[in-house]
């Protein structure tokens, strides 16, 4: 009797947001000085760095080095104090893997690799603070901090998850609490701009009528995600560019 | 934490008996009347007596150098390997590398040992490599490393600087070029009882602040290694809680014991060269 | 990075005059950023930046039961990471240090004459070589982080052990059976050289931060021990860091020793001494670098580190009373 629903009757999920609501998104370019780009990422609680080194030679055996096209290494790890629990190592783990191998899936999409031929860039990410959706925040952080070191990419590379409550209503960036409350989770990783699905997992289930609201649902969130990373990086640049002077003219809201 | 399938492990949750035994029950005051009574300590030294150490070259066949050291019951061995290219490293190194690793045993201590080095082992091996970066010519072997392997076989207080006197002998049997020839010493402080070469009943009590409150309550241990001829010090490492005024006079009592030493290894390297010198005689003339 | 010699001569000059490249003099810090309760998972954390280093702790607590030898006595553990900052040129230890710049060399041109001089420490080694070595870009990748992070985490357990610099008995919760053991995991994410310094303080800070749970009973069933533990959220006990040791990285440049050296200071150092300063008396002393130090050089590097150490324990509990909290902490200000 005491099981809490997923969506209340009047529409409220369990942090008082509406279905179609992500949760607050705050974020900042070039945190660092030493990495090549670098970017802060929170999502509700959920809080990401990212740290983008190269392009620059291969590291290690240079076997691995591709004539046509450049090696992007990805590391994913998390702070062995952001879950509740603490966790014994910060990456190494069977988790931590699946979550770089698909990271590195995401942004092979949109880096436009055939530039840098025989070169390799790294992209390490590190979870602060554990709180639900934990890869899409990376696949935006990561993001934020290509286009702070300044890699060509083709359109913005956005993730975002969504779940089916009370087996009938999509509800879009899934918190931690929903995702222990059980329901079904959908991961994409989309490029909101072309409409294209790069990454798409689930795990439960849910009738296969309701695929595709859930989906759009996803999407939409990519959208949604995209257009606040575009004005803040909007912002950086013209905080960047005001040094200089040019940005002032190039910038209008 | 990952337990060694191929080994018989012992039981998890063991104690070493000695801690239930009477000596355990003391109190704090009557361990450090009993330190040094009459001007002498347990094993009737003077405070500042270091122990006798035997030495001796080529212990370990297989090895290109070895060194077997003993200092009363504490008892090490250190072997040296050739030179060989460091594993996995792609670009060039000009100076050599050391690799060193430091193990007790797993009988040497009261606690049995696990064959996995830990924490405190780990720790050993980085002051011994630092010790020995600073006296071997590690420009001579560009791109190569010099594996050293110290085992302890019986731990009875200040088995790192035995360790480290032993691999200094060790890596001049294998013929490393060094600068200089290295000893190391220990001692243990508590309160104003200054002990060189402390066993390790001396050392434990030297780790723990017996008075809280008085003004006097220093204790440490301190680990120095001197190249000899240079006068210089190649590896400094204190633990506890000194005061500046008692530490530079604590550095020239270790800067002291460690010149003592240096004659033991000089006549133990004598004595391996005269060997040496007489085995290829005696080819000749055959 | 590699340093030219024309560089290091600069430097050099630079800290023989007591002005260094950057302005400050020799016993002078980079300017510091401090923050406390970054991490809400956390019992305490603290986030330090010392110019371009940056470093996280977080202090995490669980019951654990007492090593059967201390039976008094909490736990403290130090985990460092240091992956985040994987690609950077780590300068700290495994730099060669290399003082060829052209005076030096000169001395180094007769032995004798370098046992006497008790001013160059480095015994010879890189006269023939070029200078290009500095820059053989040892990294933070595969095992030379693991490497650095054991050498920081064994140096901070030394100079906690001493229960006049921390007191593990207050973390013994039933004698024998019961206590806390304190994770204090560190999380180095920029390294801008002298890390030992600025994680020493980062700790200090954020286990002056712990709350840690206030027990209400103990409930004793023959070998079953529960614990019941206070819910109220500011009803805990804070730790005593009074004398928690502060580390100074001393590092000798030329004749001179300085202290919070950076990256191109770094390089030119031709050995460093860390010093735990814990009160007034030294918790733990290591000796890092390469090199080698006369006896007299290691007394002159300890003195400045006791007294550094003694104000920099002093400006870090200065600010720790103000401690106003308000607006953002973090990464996004």
């Amino acid at each position: 009797m005491s099981k809490k629903e997923l969506l209340s009757k009047i529409g409220l999920r369990l942090d008082g947001r509406r279905a179609h609501e992500l949760r607050r998104i705050r974020c900042k370019l070039g945190v660092f000085t030493e990495p090549d780009g670098s970017a802060y990422m929170e999502q509700g609680l959920t809080k990401v760095l990212a740290a983008v080194y190269g392009p620059h030679q291969v590291r290690g055996s240079k076997s691995k080095a591709h004539h046509d096209n450049c090696l992007i290494n990805c590391q994913f790890s998390m702070a062995v104090f952001s879950t509740t629990d603490r966790k014994k190592r910060p990456r190494g783990d069977r988790k931590s893997t699946e979550l770089s191998m698909h990271l590195q899936q995401a942004l092979e999409s949109v880096i436009k690799t055939e530039l840098y031929p025989w070169s390799q860039i790294d992209v390490y990410v590190e979870v602060l603070h554990a709180d639900g959706g934990i890869y899409p925040t990376c696949v935006n952080a990561a993001t934020l901090a290509l286009i702070d070191a300044g890699i060509p990419i083709k359109e913005y590379v956005c993730a975002c998850t969504a779940s089916l409550a009370n087996n009938d209503v999509p509800m879009v960036d899934i918190s931690h609490q929903e995702e222990v409350m059980g329901g079904p989770t959908l991961t994409i990783a989309a490029l909101p701009m072309s409409g294209k699905i790069v990454l798409m997992e689930m795990s439960q289930r849910f009738h296969l009528d309701h695929l595709d609201k859930v989906m759009n649902k996803a999407l939409q969130g990519c959208k949604d995600i995209r257009q606040i990373l575009d004005a803040a990086v909007r912002l950086h640049v013209r905080d960047i560019g005001s040094a200089t002077g040019w940005a002032l003219t190039s910038y209008n809201e | 934490m990952p337990i060694d399938h191929k080994r018989i492990n012992g039981p998890e949750d063991t104690l070493p008996y000695q801690l239930f035994t009477k000596l355990n029950r003391k109190s704090l005051e009557q361990k450090y009347k009993e330190l040094v009574q009459d001007g002498k300590r347990h094993d009737s030294r003077a405070p500042l007596e270091h122990r006798k150490i035997f030495m001796k070259t080529g212990v370990v066949s297989q090895a290109k150098g070895s060194a077997y050291i003993e200092v009363e019951k504490t008892k090490v061995m250190v072997s040296v390997f050739d030179p060989r290219e460091i594993p996995n490293r792609q670009d060039y190194s000009l100076k050599g590398e050391i690799y060193c690793e430091f193990k007790f045993a797993p009988f040497s201590c009261e606690k049995r040992r696990l064959h996995q080095l830990d924490a405190e082992e780990k720790q050993y091996s980085q002051i011994m490599k630092k010790a020995l970066e600073a006296t071997v010519c590690r420009h001579e072997f560009p791109n190569f490393q010099v594996d050293i392997y110290a085992l302890v076989l019986h731990n009875d207080g200040s088995a790192l600087s035995a360790a480290i006197t032993a691999a200094g002998l060790a890596l001049s049997h294998a013929g490393v070029p060094m600068y200089d020839l290295i000893t190391s010493a220990t001692l243990g402080i508590q309160k104003d009882t200054i002990l060189i070469d402390p066993t390790t009943i001396e050392e434990r009590i030297c780790r723990t602040p017996f008075w809280k409150e008085k003004e006097d309550n220093e204790h440490g241990l301190v680990v120095l290694s001197m190249l000899h001829t240079h006068n210089q010090v190649a590896q400094f490492y204190q633990s506890g809680s000194i005061s500046l005024d008692k530490l530079p006079h604590l550095i020239e009592t270790l800067e002291k014991a460690c010149a003592d030493t240096i004659p033991v290894i000089q006549q133990c390297l004598v004595k391996h060269v005269i060997k040496t010198i007489k085995k290829s005689s005696n080819v000749i003339e055959v | 990075m590699g340093l030219s010699e024309a560089e290091k001569t600069y430097v050099l000059h630079g800290v023989e005059e007591n002005l260094r490249v950057d302005g400050r003099d020799r016993e002078e810090y980079r300017p510091m950023e401090l923050e406390t309760d970054v991490v809400s998972h956390a019992f305490g954390s603290a986030r330090l930046r010392l110019a371009n280093t940056d470093v996280l702790v977080a202090v995490k607590i669980e019951v654990d039961a007492p090593f059967p030898e201390r039976p008094y006595e909490g736990k403290l553990e130090f985990f460092v990471d240091c992956s985040f900052s994987s690609m950077i040129t780590w300068v700290l230890n495994k730099m060669k240090p290399q003082m060829a710049s052209s005076p030096m060399n000169s001395h180094m041109a007769s032995k004798k004459m370098l046992a006497k001089e008790r001013t160059i420490k480095m015994i010879s080694m890189d006269i023939g070589l070029p200078s290009s070595s500095a820059n053989a870009t040892p990294n933070f990748e595969g095992r030379g982080g693991e490497v650095l992070a054991a050498e920081i985490s064994n140096c901070l357990s030394s100079a906690y052990c001493s229960s006049l610099s921390f007191d593990l008995t207050k973390l013994c919760i039933l004698q024998g059976k019961k206590c806390w053991k304190l994770y204090v995991d560190i999380l180095i994410l920029e390294c801008g050289g002298n890390l030992f310094d600025a994680i020493s303080i980062a700790v200090k800070v954020a286990l002056r931060n712990t709350q840690v749970p206030r027990v209400k009973c103990i409930d004793m069933d023959g070998n079953n021990v529960e614990i019941s533990v206070c819910h109220d959220m500011f009803d805990c006990q804070r730790l005593n860091v009074e004398n928690a040791p502060v580390m100074v990285t001393v590092c000798k440049i030329g004749d001179k020793c300085i202290v919070d050296p950076d990256v191109a200071e770094e390089q030119c150092s031709v050995g460093s001494v860390v010093v735990a300063v814990s009160g007034n008396r030294f918790s733990t002393v290591l000796q890092t670098g390469m090199g080698s130090l006369h006896p007299l050089t290691l007394v002159d590097c300890l003195k400045m580190g006791h007294k550094v150490g003694q104000k920099l324990d002093e400006a870090v509990k200065e600010v720790l009373k103000e401690s106003l909290r308000g607006g953002d902490v973090g990464f996004i200000k």
